[in-house]
C-alpha cells in the first residue's frame, strides 16, 4: 500500500517550478537548476510525483546522435494539488540558492 | 602465496576477462566518458519498474555540456538509483552486511582506543582510512551486486560456505586466523577451489554466466566481510597474546600489524576470490552457453 506522506519542501519547490508553467514540458536539467537541487535529490522526487499521479512524463526524440529526452509537467491532479497547498507551506518552499554542488 | 603473485595474477584475469568481453573496446581508447559508464552501470541496478527512469537520466546526461557538470549529475543519478526502492529481499542481505562491516569498524575502534593507536602516528591513521575506506566500498559493491536479479541468495549463501570453509581450515580458533598458518593444500582449496567452484555452480544453477560471475563477486565480497569481521574479532579476543609476532615490537605495534594483515587478506582476498570465481563462471559459461541477456532498449519512447 502507498503512502501519501505530506510532500517535502524539496518536492514543494519542484512541483511550484512546474505550475508555473503547467502546459509547458521541462527537462530535467533545467528543472535541478532552477529549484537548486541536485540530480540524486531531483530525480527520486520527479519518480514519486509520477508514482502519486501528479506528473506525467513525455519522450523527446533524439537530436543527430543524441539520446531521447525525457519530459515533465504536472497532471491536472498535480495542479490541483499545487493550488491546494496551504500558504504558509509555501512560503517555507521559498529556494534558498546555495553551495556550488546544488547545480547538479 | 607472496602478495605481488597474487596482486599479478589478480591483474591478468581481470585484462583477460575483459578483453575477452568485448576486445574491440579494449584494444581502443573508450567510446564512452566515465560519467556516462558509470550512470550506465547503475540504471542497470533499476527495478523494472523503474527502468524507464534510468533512460531518462542516461538521456539528460547527453545533453548536459562540461566535464564537472557531466560529473555531479552523473554522480547524483548514480546514488539515486542505488538508493531508489523497491528494494525487495535485496533490503535484508544489504542490512545484514551493513551490521557485519559495522561490527568490524565498531571492534576497530575499540582496538585503537584500548591499544592508543591513535597516538599521533600517521600509519595508523593511513590504515584506519583505507579500513574504512575499503568497507565502505565493500557494502556499496555488495549493495550494487544484490539488486541484480538472480545473485543474491546464491551469492550470500556461497559467500558463507566460502568463509566457513576458510575457518574451517583454521579450526575455528582465532590462534590460527591470526596466526594465518595454512599448507600449501588449505591455500588450494581456500582460494583457488572453493571460489572456482562458487563461479562454476552459480552459472550452472542460474543458466547464464553473467549471473554466475555476479554470484561470484557476491560471495568473494560476502566472505571478505566476514572473515575481516572474524580476523578483527580475533585480534580483539587476543589483543598482543596468541602466537608470537615480532617480539620487538609493543602490544600497540603488534595489534597494528594484526589489523594491517587483516586489511591486506581483506583485500586482496576477495580481489583474489573474485577474480577465480570470474573464471569458473566463464569456465562453467562455456561448458553450457545460457541465454544471453537482453540489452537495454535504445529506444525509450517505445517503452513508455
Amino acid at each position: 500500500m502507498q503512502r501519501n506522506r505530506p510532500p517535502s519542501a524539496q518536492s514543494i519547490r519542484v512541483l511550484r517550478a512546474l505550475a508555473a508553467d503547467p502546459a509547458q514540458w521541462r527537462y530535467g536539467y533545467d528543472l535541478a537548476t532552477e529549484v537548486h537541487l541536485k540530480s540524486g535529490s531531483l530525480y527520486p522526487i520527479l519518480v514519486r510525483l509520477a508514482d502519486r499521479g501528479l506528473l506525467e512524463t513525455s519522450w523527446e526524440p533524439g537530436v543527430d546522435s543524441r539520446p531521447p529526452r525525457h519530459l515533465y509537467r504536472l497532471t491536472s491532479a498535480g495542479r490541483e494539488f499545487v493550488a491546494a497547498l496551504p500558504a504558509a507551506r509555501a512560503d517555507r518552499t521559498v529556494a534558498h540558492p546555495h553551495s556550488r554542488w546544488s547545480e547538479a | 602465496m607472496p602478495l605481488p603473485s597474487v596482486l599479478m595474477l589478480c591483474l591478468l584475469g581481470i585484462g583477460i576477462a575483459m578483453f575477452r568481453r568485448s576486445p574491440q573496446a579494449f584494444l581502443d581508447r573508450p567510446s564512452s566518458d566515465v560519467p556516462t559508464v558509470l550512470l550506465n552501470w547503475a540504471v542497470g541496478l533499476l527495478s523494472d519498474e523503474h527502468a524507464e527512469w534510468g533512460q531518462a537520466m542516461l538521456g539528460e546526461l547527453g545533453y548536459i555540456e562540461g566535464r564537472i557538470r557531466r560529473w555531479r549529475f552523473a554522480a547524483g543519478c548514480v546514488i539515486a538509483a542505488l538508493l531508489l526502492p523497491p528494494w525487495g529481499r535485496a533490503a535484508a542481505g544489504v542490512w545484514a552486511i551493513i551490521a557485519v562491516a559495522a561490527g568490524s569498524v565498531g571492534l576497530y575502534a575499540s582496538l585503537a582506543i584500548r591499544f592508543g593507536l591513535d597516538g599521533g602516528d600517521w600509519v595508523n591513521w593511513a590504515w584506519a582510512a583505507i579500513a574504512a575506506g575499503a568497507l565502505a566500498g565493500f557494502v556499496l559493491g555488495s549493495s550494487a551486486l544484490l539488486r541484480r536479479p538472480g545473485a543474491a541468495i546464491p551469492g550470500l549463501l556461497a559467500g558463507l560456505i566460502l568463509a566457513v570453509v576458510s575457518l574451517a581450515m583454521t579450526g575455528f580458533t582465532f590462534y590460527e586466523v591470526i596466526g594465518t598458518i595454512t599448507t600449501f593444500q588449505q591455500n588450494l582449496i581456500v582460494r583457488i577451489g572453493v571460489p572456482f567452484a562458487v563461479g562454476a555452480v552459480g552459472t550452472l544453477w542460474r543458466r547464464d554466466a553473467a549471473v554466475g560471475r555476479r554470484i561470484a563477486r557476491l560471495a568473494a565480497v560476502s566472505s571478505g566481510l566476514v572473515l575481516y569481521l572474524y580476523s578483527t574479532l580475533a585480534v580483539t579476543v587476543l589483543g598482543a597474546g596468541g602466537p608470537p609476532d615480532n617480539p620487538g615490537l609493543t602490544g600497540g605495534g603488534i595489534v597494528s600489524d594484526r589489523l594491517g594483515n587483516n586489511l591486506i587478506d581483506l583485500l586482496l582476498g576477495t580481489l583474489l576470490a573474485a577474480t577465480v570465481g570470474w573464471a569458473g563462471a566463464a569456465f562453467a559459461g562455456r561448458l553450457r552457453p545460457g541465454p544471453s541477456i537482453p540489452a537495454a532498449s535504445s529506444n525509450p519512447q517505445q517503452e513508455a
